[in-house]
């Protein structure tokens, strides 16, 4: 199909979800309020490590308004697991609900049911809670010490999540032996926090008949549906789980949280519905970091530019649990065998405990930190041997038929793609030609500078993922897509109803969609891994493509025509060569000589393996060499998507990945006390995101260079690959305005003074 | 605790609520006025989610005390539509710019648009980035939202002047 054939793929539609959104009538979670509601607030431990020696609830249970409080002898004592991936082999089983245990300043310890919020926040001051102190591991450095106290019983020991993960290609020291250029250099990250508008929040409810039902703001309702079950020892056909719009979530509300467990179990006690909803504070506290981080990279490089090896450690941060510290450790550790192609290829990825609050799944997913090393090493190679850092890349950039860290080859050459798009559109050369001053202000310095990433779309080989749709053609040709796919605001719905009425062959304003009910809606793995629009997209294509065939086969007994001379656009049948003859959609549905047609309801199950997206960002920096600030004032995104379903959604995930990526470089920082565990910065005062006056002009780029068979009609993710490359874009810019070079985030004020002075020094 | 009987106009229409006197505007006007398309977002002022308009001026309505509203007119994100089938400028705008993602900021983010255009129609840039200074929205990377803003402000600016010719 070629680009002119689409006539509702590529086309920037009214999104479904959004006339709810600008009249305020969407519901989300928290706008839930059923009669008798109570609500529940949590009693967070101000300790970092520490054995529970007694708590005493008797004063907050006798307090008016109090209808049920929860300690660890009350819960069921199931060991779950914080990220329960139902199709994956790498999960850790090492949390509780509640246990005589605390492994991190703010973790709950109890749970509180009253008639009001108010009522509910005195009662956890009631609750008395007396600790006997355990030496606190604050850091990986202290994690790591041999003999260093072990946070968890379970997992292989040494406060490691998992096993390390070695990968090894090739011969790392024959690729040395060969190179003229070995750098070498240690890369830190800090502890972003995704920051979502909404709040974590959930309402549980149960019936009579001991069946629950639970609102919950969610990118997995169907695991909260299993772990629920699983925990409560319920069939889950007895919980149903609900979500309607979401307030963002970024890949953080794909854990089950401790939260959800005490909700469905206050409910459950107090026989009237609880809601739960986290105050900002707790979005920090008991909410999902990206994971902080120290790397190793050690390259090689001939003098022609290309890579002879390139060997990495890396540790990540897990915090108190292991969360997705499988997931991030093998996806972050296997990214590094590609990006730019490298022969020989040594890597060690480990995930360390500390009493610290929990890291876990957060758009970019263990790759924002190997790629920003990687792309920072490479700007540096390309300086050391008089190279085009935009040629360098060129040169290097992994293509068709080059192994992905998946296994699998590489379709296409889309980063190539990215890059030669982005040297245009930005005038590159022109930009490298130019003064770094800026005659309106002597202490302003401008730098350019790029950042690469690839990224997969669907979480192979560390999950089989699976796809699922169903879609029902009703009897006046109105067409209903049931998906299970968690609606988190990116407008994948409304890409799902274009794929399915650009291949049955009807409107787009023919087709809704039904999601958010387990109850209801095919069984959906979540919405993560940047994969919604590939993996279930391609499902609807196949559900759609199913019901086409028996639409047709029904007209064509009514037409006395043969379905291969059939076509149907817009929900109107035609018949090759015969002008005149034609039916609707609803007409071919309608009763026959008055006999109620059969109902038509098709399925779609795809079983993917992995795509992989493209980009190159070219960023413009400002630095201000009196104050140290930083401004990112342009960026030109290239992306590569295989296909664009939604132009203006697609964009808009790329800018708003920009934002978020643009934070985490220069101004995010959720920071832990090294010495305490508690929190400094839990509020959106104090940790800085980008705002309205911080943002850069941004000229997104969308390519269609190379398409994958994988998705539907070759689209790619595309949702967290924007975060990935501006991150190493505005570290390189900065090197080129200012001559230092940053080998962390966030880069400070204080950080780019202390630069300046000390190459002074060096001068 | 003895409850208070508030009195005033929300989205045009006269309410008296008897609330306890401690509760925020927000709170009441999600949980008392069955107006829940005002969002909490942080309820300490910091993100702007819960934006409306008191006598004419915008507020974070998670700090004020609903009783401070006592004979005010309060408009919210459900008032801004000027009849039931018709969109304000700034809703069709941010429909067809794509400036609302996960929407949780919208509501807040629309109330101070309108507040921004009713003083200026069209405002400058900066204007509008300055205007938002206060609106959290971390979806969008903004960009949107200044082109739904700026749609909407030539609309409106047309629409004036047209009815000013007539």
């Amino acid at each position: 199909m070629t680009k002119q054939d689409f006539r509702i793929v590529g086309k920037s539609v009214k999104r479904q979800d959004v006339i709810e959104k600008v009249t305020g009538e969407g519901r989300y979670t928290g706008d839930y309020h059923l009669p008798g509601l109570l609500h529940g607030k949590i009693k967070r431990a101000e300790i970092a490590h520490a054995r529970i020696k007694h708590i005493d609830v008797s004063k907050a249970l006798a307090y008016p308004g109090v209808k049920a409080v929860l300690t660890h002898h009350d819960v069921p004592k199931v060991l779950h697991y914080g990220s329960p991936h139902p199709r994956s082999a790498s999960c850790t089983k090492d949390q509780y609900i509640l246990e005589d245990k605390v492994r991190f300043w703010g973790e709950g310890v109890a749970a509180v049911a009253a008639v009001s919020e108010e009522i509910a926040d005195e009662a956890l001051d009631l609750i008395e809670v007396e600790y006997e102190p355990l030496p606190a591991v604050l850091d990986i450095d202290a994690a790591q010490q041999p003999g260093a106290p072990l946070i968890h019983d379970v997992g292989p020991g040494g406060n490691l999540v998992i096993p390390p993960v070695h990968i090894e290609r090739g011969d790392v020291e024959a690729g040395f032996a060969e190179a003229d250029l070995i750098l070498e250099g240690v890369f830190e990250g800090g502890r972003p926090v995704p920051t979502y508008m909404e709040p974590n929040v959930c309402v549980a409810d149960w019936d009579g008949s001991g069946k629950l039902t639970f609102w919950t703001s969610t990118q997995t309702s169907f695991m909260v549906r299993g772990a629920l079950a699983e925990v409560l020892d319920l069939p889950q056909n007895k919980v149903r789980v609900l979500v309607d719009h979401m307030g963002g979530g970024f890949g953080a509300k794909q854990d089950l949280f401790q939260h959800e467990f005490l909700c469905a179990l206050l409910a459950r006690q107090c026989r009237r519905p609880v809601k739960m909803e986290f105050t900002r504070k707790e979005t920090f506290i008991a909410g999902r970091s990206r994971h902080p981080f120290r790397m190793w990279l050690k390259q090689g490089f001939r003098k022609d530019g290309t890579l002879t090896a390139r060997d990495m450690k890396i540790v990540y941060e897990s915090g108190a649990y292991g969360s997705h510290s499988p997931g991030v450790t093998n996806v972050g550790t296997a990214s590094a065998t590609s990006l730019y192609r490298c022969p020989n290829v040594r890597l060690d990825g480990r995930a360390v405990y500390t009493n610290t609050p929990i890291a876990g799944a957060y758009r970019g997913y263990g790759v924002v930190q190997t790629y920003f090393a990687i792309d920072i090493q490479i700007d540096e190679a390309a300086e050391r041997l008089g190279i085009d850092p935009a040629q360098m890349r060129l040169l290097n950039a992994v293509r068709e038929g080059d192994i992905a860290p998946s296994g699998h080859p590489i379709v296409g050459r889309g980063l190539e793609a990215c890059i030669s798009r982005g040297i245009e559109a930005f005038d590159w050369p022109g930009k490298r030609a130019a003064g770094r001053g800026d005659p309106a202000n002597p202490a302003i310095r401008k730098g350019w500078g790029i950042g690469c990433e690839m990224h997969g779309s669907s979480a192979y080989p560390g999950i089989r993922e699976q796809g699922n749709a169903t879609v029902k053609m009703n009897e006046d040709g109105s067409v209903t897509l049931l998906t299970g796919a968690a609606g988190l605001g990116t407008g994948a719905h409304t890409a799902l109803a274009q794929i399915v009425a650009e291949e049955l062959g009807v409107t787009f304003e023919s087709v809704s969609v039904v999601h958010g009910d387990t109850d209801v809606v095919p069984w959906d793995i979540g919405a993560f891994a940047s994969h919604t629009t590939y993996l279930v997209g391609s499902a609807a294509k196949m559900a759609a493509a199913d019901l086409r065939q028996r639409v047709l086969a029904r007209a064509a007994e009514r037409l006395q025509e043969s379905p291969e001379h059939l076509a149907m656009v817009d929900g109107v049948i035609t018949v090759q060569g015969k002008p005149g003859q034609t039916l609707t959609v609803a007409e071919a549905m309608g009763p026959s000589r008055g006999i109620p047609a059969e109902h038509l309801i098709a399925n779609g199950t795809y079983m993917p393996t992995k795509s992989y997206s493209f980009a190159a960002h070219f960023v413009e920096v400002a630095v201000d060499t009196e104050t140290g600030i930083i401004e990112c004032r342009k960026v030109v995104p290239v992306h590569d998507v295989g296909r664009v379903i939604h132009p203006i959604a697609a964009q808009g995930q790329i800018e708003g990945g920009i934002q978020q990526g643009i934070g985490h470089t220069l101004t995010e920082d959720y920071i832990i006390d090294r010495s305490t565990g508690r929190s400094l910065n839990a509020g959106l005062v104090d940790y800085k995101m980008p705002l309205s006056m911080d943002m850069p002009d941004i000229d997104t780029i969308i390519l269609e260079a190379a398409p994958d068979p994988g998705g539907p009609w070759g689209a790619k993710g595309v949702g967290e690959d924007p975060i990935i490359a501006i991150g190493p874009a505005i570290a390189n810019a900065v090197h080129d305005a200012i001559g230092v070079r940053f080998h962390h985030y966030p880069i400070t004020p204080e950080d780019v003074l202390n630069g300046l002075r000390q190459k002074q020094e060096n001068a | 605790m003895t409850k208070t009987l508030l009195e005033l106009t929300v989205n045009g229409e006269d309410r008296s609520l008897a609330i306890e006197p401690y509760r925020s505007l927000l709170d009441v006007l999600r949980e008392e006025a069955g107006l829940t398309g005002t969002k909490k977002g942080c309820d300490v002022g910091d993100c702007g989610a819960c934006t409306v308009i008191v006598d004419g001026q915008p507020v974070n309505a998670c700090l004020m005390l609903a009783v401070e509203a006592q004979g005010a007119s309060v408009q919210t994100v459900e008032g801004l539509q000027p009849g039931p089938d018709e969109l304000h400028p700034l809703q069709d705008a941010f429909m067809e710019h794509g400036a609302s993602q996960c929407g949780f900021c919208t509501p807040g983010i629309l109330i101070m648009a309108k507040h921004l255009l009713d003083q200026n129609p069209l405002p400058t840039d900066e204007e509008i980035r300055f205007g938002l200074s206060g609106n959290i929205c971390r979806c969008t990377g903004y960009t949107k939202i200044f082109d739904a803003i700026r749609t909407a402000g030539r609309r409106m600016a047309a629409a004036k002047s047209q009815s000013v010719e007539a």
